[in-house]
């Protein structure tokens, strides 16, 4: 159950942060706002990948804490933190040589969402209804 | 008298020249680089647009003058609801008051360098306002520097008391060139 709960964590972890790599590529294509000093690949992805490990500690103890709800209560709780982490962001002060601070919370709160979004996804792969 | 004329024309416009040169001896473009930071404990930075003309001799500071703008749009906290809030009529009130404007009067030397008397225009208050400076010259030009604290309640910008000091330390750094 841990295992397979951690490999689910670091692999949707590192899908998200791929996605969120890739999402900040396009982002600076059509908007022209560099945060690439603030929130670089490797932070992106690191961030995630932290984000998709705790998730799957998460998961096992209210697995084991709450046996039959404890992926409601998960699910919940994941989405919930995910809406929470967005005061990070926006509350977020960026150094004051770049430019168009208002563009960087339309560039990171989507990646907040993009671990949950994996964990959800790729779930099915690696735990099986019975 | 008529031959004298042309040479006569010549000799106004030189001299005349002369005077032009000597009347730009003491004036100072903007060059890029300048940073206007401003800060208390609880908020801080930058204005990013400054313009005006700068008249200044080291030599004889009481014919110097100073006559400069700041956007007050121009506010860049770093986040963008605090510059969204500093640009709202809570503060700088930036769409009825763009800009933030100083005239000098009187210069004076000081033991650390000059000070500038004049009149600081912002949120639609004016007063007479002193800021101390120094200036260096530079292989490129020149160099004005100053700290100063400016009391944002004289000027109406915000309420008095709340979340941020009424005292704002303005740090100014101003590269000049010929």
């Amino acid at each position: 159950m841990f295992n397979r709960s951690l490999l689910l964590g670091i692999v949707s972890g590192v899908l998200a942060g791929i996605a969120g790599i890739v999402y900040s590529r396009v982002y600076y294509t059509v908007n022209e706002a560099d945060f690439s000093g603030v929130a670089s690949g490797i932070r992106i992805l690191s961030a995630s990948l932290f984000g998709g490990i705790l998730a799957a500690m998460g998961y096992v103890a209210l697995d084991r804490l709450l046996k039959r709800k404890g992926e409601v209560v998960f699910n919940l709780l994941f989405t919930l933190l995910s809406f929470a982490s967005l005061l990070v962001p926006i509350a977020y002060k960026l150094p004051l040589n770049l430019e168009t601070p208002e563009l960087f919370p339309g560039m990171v709160i989507p990646m907040h969402f993009f671990p949950a979004l994996a964990w959800y996804t790729l779930k099915p792969l690696f735990f099986r209804r019975n | 008298m008529k031959k004298a004329f042309t040479p006569l024309l010549a000799l106004f416009f030189l001299a005349g020249s002369g005077f032009t040169f000597l009347a730009a001896a003491g004036d100072w473009r903007i060059a890029d680089g300048y940073s206007i930071i401003f800060s208390t404990e609880e908020a801080s930075g930058i204005f990013k647009n400054f313009k005006g003309t700068i008249v200044f001799d080291e030599q004889h500071p009481a014919s110097s003058k100073f006559d400069v703008t700041i956007d007050a749009a121009s506010i860049n906290t770093g986040n963008a609801l605090q510059n969204k809030h500093a640009k709202s009529d809570e503060w700088f009130d930036a769409a009825k008051y763009p800009q933030i404007h100083f005239v000098s009067r009187n210069f004076a030397g000081t033991s650390a360098g000059y000070q500038v008397t004049g009149d600081l225009e912002m949120h639609g208050v004016k007063k007479p306002f002193t800021i101390p400076f120094t200036f260096k010259r530079t292989a490129t030009g020149g160099l004005f520097a100053g700290v100063f604290i400016v009391n944002r309640t004289d000027f109406h910008v915000g309420k008095p008391g709340g979340q941020v000091s009424d005292q704002i330390k303005l740090e100014v750094s101003v590269p000049v060139t010929k």
